[in-house]
């Protein structure tokens, strides 16, 4: 008989799954968008026009780093808090609701950006993941993205109520691991998305309904990162919380240090919102000082980092040795390498070793003159989200599966094949994604060969990296498909009655060693909230003085006419899309219009 | 099934005290000294040889006073 | 809280290094002098910059011996002016502002690189040694066309920059029999004086005219046309202005008296 996380929680179980299910259906359709812009950007084969190249790249990064991201990680956090506190939830209607809320945010949020690709509805959302002002896109998507973050903010809510409620009949007992590390990321959450609540809240939902005339594009661009920074750790500190409680297990061994785990967390609590200022370095109209203060807080944000590269390295070699492992080195060769669960994860942190020396370049101040919105860039993400984060994500899977379906994996050697593609893949696709940013090739465009601009490359050439990046991106896709055909095939299996416990690894000092301080989690969040005053107040004062609250009079840019229409009316619009008579004709009396608008901006 | 057969390959039980993560230490200090040297080459030769760099025009421009 | 020894030392280390890194940037900001964009300009109306003192006409301007100012305008997509003309041995500060969405100014293969934010002006101060014509690329995306946005600084000889501007008032139409009269405005907008010559060429022949400017002065040289240079089998007359390597080109229409047809006549049987 076994004791899974669905035989022990199969109520719950169900909505880790629905969680993973729509997560898995992002990176689907995020991954087919991948390998298309990266045979497009290379020239190796293009088959659309290249304006729609920038429709791709918006539903590329919007539905990889915030839809897949995310919607796995409200599940990994569902199964840490009910697992760790051996309650379920409190409320199961609850938790659906807040489910189903991330879904039809998502659903909202998706229309007018793959209304991009088609003139037959006149809506889009082709402003990419950071929507820039004032380039303004439908105001269902950033209704939709507001939906999103209310959806996990009642998550969040879910798992807070289960911590009280635990806490109630354990008074005396320290917050288990797992559940401090929800909750501690929930936080930073919270306080994170308001920059982007604010964002879109008081200017562009407003300005795109046509309620206000203009924003400031400093302002909005500044409480953009204010939420973008911070939003990688809060696909990072799931796949950290990972590597602490899962990998160990993977390994053989005992997590090194709880205490120092907590301690880990409660840095990214307080240090990861007051750095966002990091991603505008380059930005006229902020001083010299802020960015100088804000390249302090990004450096000390390392050490969290640094620290958990050794805790959990020390941890492996604490499963290595406990298998027979021996010598300086010779402990690597006694891991389980056969194991995909394990394989994937440390490959993955191998690849985040490598992305932590990028992320370091990025926050040096006067580097970025290098390296800002190049192709670098690019690199380092995929290192960190693309693989760091990814591949745990999906190597875990490999162990979750069974546990939330009751079901065996489908193929394990499969599996290792996979993780191997990916780390192979991405060690093509990031590595000359590095090198053509050091020549100056820019991220973010459809063809990045100019008429009168040339990239130098002293060793090799820009032929050389763009086949490496477009074999790169063909490994990860054959991974990628890989990975689905795990996944389905899991799904036909039959139940099996032979399947691993459900649970997480134990630690060699364990929390009764951590100060009591450490769990004093009003405490860190006062000075998280203080310390983002004290990064965040000057700059923002100073831009709204400088340039409005509502900027310079701008022209505003919609990428599509549409917006300026209420939301009834935009709807409306989306059930007529099946419609194609109705809607071509609009279309082809819009098509010349869009032209113009380009031409009066001119 | 194969985490069973994992954990079964376990040979010894190492605790608390008596463990030194020597091999880690090795690990980590080589990742030290790769980050010491990406950085001053990143640093000193790719950046600081990537001329022209943006400078204090104040500053140059007191130079220039300070010649003639 | 017993923290291992071994980790002990590695978050010495990894202080060693924080420090290490923030010391680097430190000792660029301040020993080496690379300033960040900031926010030492005033902001800008992005929908009134045709009136605008700084951007109303995107130039470069000089301010000194080898000190130029150069004012720049990204818009959807496009960057203004295009080339940007600079000497050799030069320290020039770009002013960068946008007319409409965020942009990005980039001097491919350098550290040149500046957000460009519609009522914000970046201002980056570059010294450039030797000859050279630098890409420029817009590096945020900006809309359909993104990636046809670009530009060139050219970096030229000093022998070979001027901040000249030669303007001509040539007539459209001119009786049969009657002389013409050009007028050309020379501008000097460098600091230095100028002198060159200012030549016309019409009806295959030259006529050539001294010019002498103090640093920032104009000048008018008018240049008589008589009436038998005019007359050509063609009733339309090409001319030529150069000064330097400046060239302004037109054509003069001769028009017969008493047939007002004569021009488009003398075209037809051209052909």
């Amino acid at each position: 008989m076994s004791n899974t996380y669905l035989d022990q929680f199969p109520a719950e179980a169900k909505v880790v799954r629905a969680a993973f299910y729509s997560s898995f259906f992002a990176l689907a359709i995020g991954g087919l968008f991948g390998i298309v812009q990266t045979l497009h950007r290379t020239d190796v084969y293009r088959f659309m026009d290249s304006a729609d190249y920038y429709t791709v790249l918006t539903a590329h990064g919007v539905l990889l780093a915030i839809t897949f991201t995310i919607f796995f990680l409200v599940g990994v956090f569902t199964w840490a808090v009910t697992t760790s506190l051996d309650r379920g939830v409190e409320n199961l209607r609850f938790t659906w609701a807040w489910y189903g809320l991330m879904v039809i945010g998502t659903a909202m949020a998706a229309i007018p950006i793959f209304a991009g690709f088609t003139d037959s509805i006149d809506m889009s959302a082709s402003v990419l993941f950071t929507f820039y002002a004032p380039l303004q896109g439908h105001p269902l998507f950033y209704l939709g993205l507001v939906l999103f973050v209310v959806g996990t903010w009642l998550a969040g809510v879910d798992w807070f109520r289960s911590w009280r409620a635990w806490k109630a009949e354990h008074p005396d007992e320290r917050i288990p691991l797992p559940t401090f590390m929800v909750l501690t990321t929930t936080i930073m959450w919270y306080i994170a998305t308001l920059g982007v609540a604010a964002a879109i809240l008081l200017f562009l939902l407003p300005w795109s309904l046509g309620l206000i005339e203009s924003v400031n594009p400093l302002l909005t661009r500044t409480l953009f990162w204010f939420f973008g920074h911070p939003v990688v750790y809060f696909w990072l500190m799931p796949t950290y919380m990972m590597w602490y409680v899962m990998l160990p297990k993977f390994s053989g061994g005992k997590l090194f240090s709880d205490p120092l785990a907590r301690v880990v967390f409660v840095l990214f609590l307080i240090l990861s919102v007051p750095t966002g200022i990091h991603h505008q370095y380059l930005d006229p109209g902020i001083a010299e000082g802020f960015k100088f203060i804000a390249m302090t807080n990004t450096m000390f944000l390392l050490l969290p980092s640094l620290l958990t590269a050794f805790t959990v390295v020390a941890s492996m070699e604490h499963g290595a040795r406990q298998r027979g492992g021996t010598g300086y080195f010779g402990w690597l060769k006694a891991l389980p390498w056969r194991d995909p669960v394990f394989t994937g994860m440390a490959l993955a942190g191998l690849m985040f070793a490598a992305a932590g020396f990028s992320g370091m370049v990025n926050a040096g101040m006067n580097i970025n003159y290098l390296v800002h919105n190049t192709f670098w860039v690019v690199g380092h993400f995929h290192l960190t989200v693309g693989t760091a984060v990814a591949l745990t994500f999906m190597a875990v899977t490999y162990w979750f599966l069974p546990q939330i379906t009751g079901k065996a994996l489908w193929s394990r050697p499969v599996a290792l094949v996979q993780v191997v593609l990916w780390f192979v893949g991405m060690t093509f696709m990031s590595n000359a994604m590095h090198r053509a940013g050091l020549l100056g090739v820019p991220r973010r465009t459809a063809e990045p060969q100019y008429e009168g601009v040339t990239f130098e490359a002293a060793v090799g050439s820009v032929g050389e990296l763009n086949a490496q990046i477009a074999l790169g991106g063909v490994i990860l896709t054959i991974s990628l498909v890989l990975f689905f055909a795990n996944v389905i095939a899991t799904g036909f299996n039959g139940r099996s009655d032979e399947l691993p416990s459900n649970g997480y690894a134990d630690a060699l000092s364990g929390p009764e060693d951590a100060p009591l301080v450490l769990d004093n989690l009003k405490l860190w969040t006062a000075i998280a909230i203080v310390l983002v005053i004290f990064a965040y107040t000057f700059p923002l004062l100073s831009i709204v003085q400088r340039g409005g609250l509502f900027g310079p009079e701008v022209i505003t840019f919609p990428v599509s006419l549409e917006s300026l229409a209420p939301i009834a009316a935009a709807l409306e619009y989306g059930g007529l899309a099946t419609v194609d008579g109705v809607a071509s004709a609009v279309t082809g009396a819009l098509e010349p219009g869009r032209i113009a608008i380009a031409e009066v901006v001119r | 099934m194969s985490q069973s057969i994992d954990e079964s390959t376990q040979t010894t039980e190492i605790g608390h005290d008596e463990y030194d993560p020597v091999g880690t230490l090795a690990l980590i200090g080589l990742y030290f000294l790769i980050l010491v040297a990406l950085w001053i080459f990143v640093y000193f030769v790719e950046f600081l040889g990537n001329d022209p760099t943006v400078v204090t025009g104040s500053a140059l421009l007191l130079a220039g006073v300070g010649h003639r | 809280m017993n923290v291992h020894t071994y980790e002990k030392l590695w978050l010495i280390a990894a202080m060693v290094l924080i420090v290490g890194f923030i010391a680097t940037i430190t000792y660029g900001s301040v020993g080496l002098g690379i300033a960040m964009v900031g926010d030492q300009q005033e902001t800008v109306e992005p929908t009134e910059l045709a009136d605008d003192e700084r951007f109303g006409e995107p130039r470069v301007e000089q301010i000194g011996d080898d000190e130029y100012e150069v004012y720049v305008v990204a818009q959807t997509f496009s960057f203004q002016p295009d080339p940007i003309e600079v000497p050799e041995n030069s320290q020039v500060t770009f002013h960068v502002t946008a007319r409409d969405v965020i942009h990005s100014f980039s001097l491919a293969g350098t550290n040149v690189n500046t957000m460009v934010i519609p009522g914000e002006v970046a201002e980056m101060t570059v010294e450039f040694d030797d000859p050279e014509v630098y890409g420029v690329v817009c590096n945020e995306y900006c809309g359909p066309d993104h990636h046809n946005m670009e530009g060139q600084v050219h970096v030229v000889p000093e022998d070979e920059f001027d901040l000249t501007e030669v303007s001509v008032d040539a007539p459209d139409e001119v009786d049969a029999g009657e002389s013409a009269t050009v007028d050309v405005t020379v501008e000097n907008r460098m600091l230095d004086g100028l002198e060159t010559t200012a030549e016309l060429e019409i009806g295959g022949e030259t006529s050539v005219e001294e010019v002498a400017l103090e640093g920032g002065e104009a000048t008018e040289v008018t240049f008589t046309v008589d009436p038998e240079t005019l007359e050509a089998d063609d009733s339309d007359v090409e001319w030529a202005v150069t000064v330097d390597d400046h060239e302004e080109r037109g054509t003069v229409t001769v028009i017969d008296a008493g047939d007002e047809d004569g021009g488009d006549d003398g075209g037809e049987t051209d052909e």
